[in-house]
């Protein structure tokens, strides 16, 4: 779970990764598995949010922040919640230097993107 | 109709079983009320944060007490 729980006052931040089929899409999903290990936030499935389950689209709705991690600017993530009109912020591999198809996903890599978004959600200057 | 209630057992999570409780009897429907404490099957159901009620299999709301009210609207199929 997201570490708040029976109705707590804190904040829960949920990420989702689009995990595509390109090595952007790959970056995004350690990017994410990197954030949840270092509690920026709790990682849950996209997935379930494109399949419109329940539980899911009402967490998303009830979270502090949604935090989306698209590998590339087709952006599927961030289309899905524009769908159900939840607020979420975004950001896109490709934009951290990464070319999709091309660049090699090395744990220096992850790392590198995760801090940078980790900087950025904390509220520090935006990578 | 089934009324899941999910959460670890707080208060707040007895809360609103209280409130669901309240509400089946004020609109005098049959309805079975389950509580769902296992963290695994409240993840499951894609339930972040708790306590969240679910209706007929359907996530209705996460991370809140609901009133008695509030859960009386969901009941008569409201969003």
């Amino acid at each position: 779970m997201a570490g708040c729980t029976c109705g707590g006052d804190c904040e829960t931040k949920l990420i989702y990764a689009c995990s595509g089929a390109a090595n952007t899409g790959l970056l995004a999903d350690q990017v994410m598995r990197e954030l949840n290990r270092d509690k920026v936030g709790a990682s849950t499935c996209l997935a379930a949010m494109g399949a419109d389950l329940s539980g899911f689209i009402q967490s998303a709705q009830n979270a502090a922040k949604n935090i989306v991690l698209d590998g590339c600017k087709v952006s599927c993530g961030a289309k899905i919640f524009q769908k159900h009109g939840i607020p979420y912020e975004h950001y896109i591999m490709t934009e951290f230097g990464v070319e999709k198809g091309k660049t090699p996903i090395t744990g220096e890599l992850i790392a590198d993107v995760a801090s940078k978004i980790a900087a950025s959600v904390c509220g520090e200057a935006k990578a | 109709m089934k009324v899941q209630i999910l959460g670890s057992g707080c208060p707040k999570c007895k809360l609103l079983e209280q409130h669901a409780r309240e509400a089946v009897a004020e609109l005098g429907i049959q309805a079975e009320i389950e509580k769902v404490m296992d963290t695994e099957a409240i993840m499951e159901m894609g339930v972040m944060m708790t306590p969240a009620l679910a209706i007929d299999g359907e996530v209705k709301s996460v991370g809140k007490v609901l009133t008695k009210d509030q859960v009386i609207s969901y009941l008569k199929g409201g969003n």
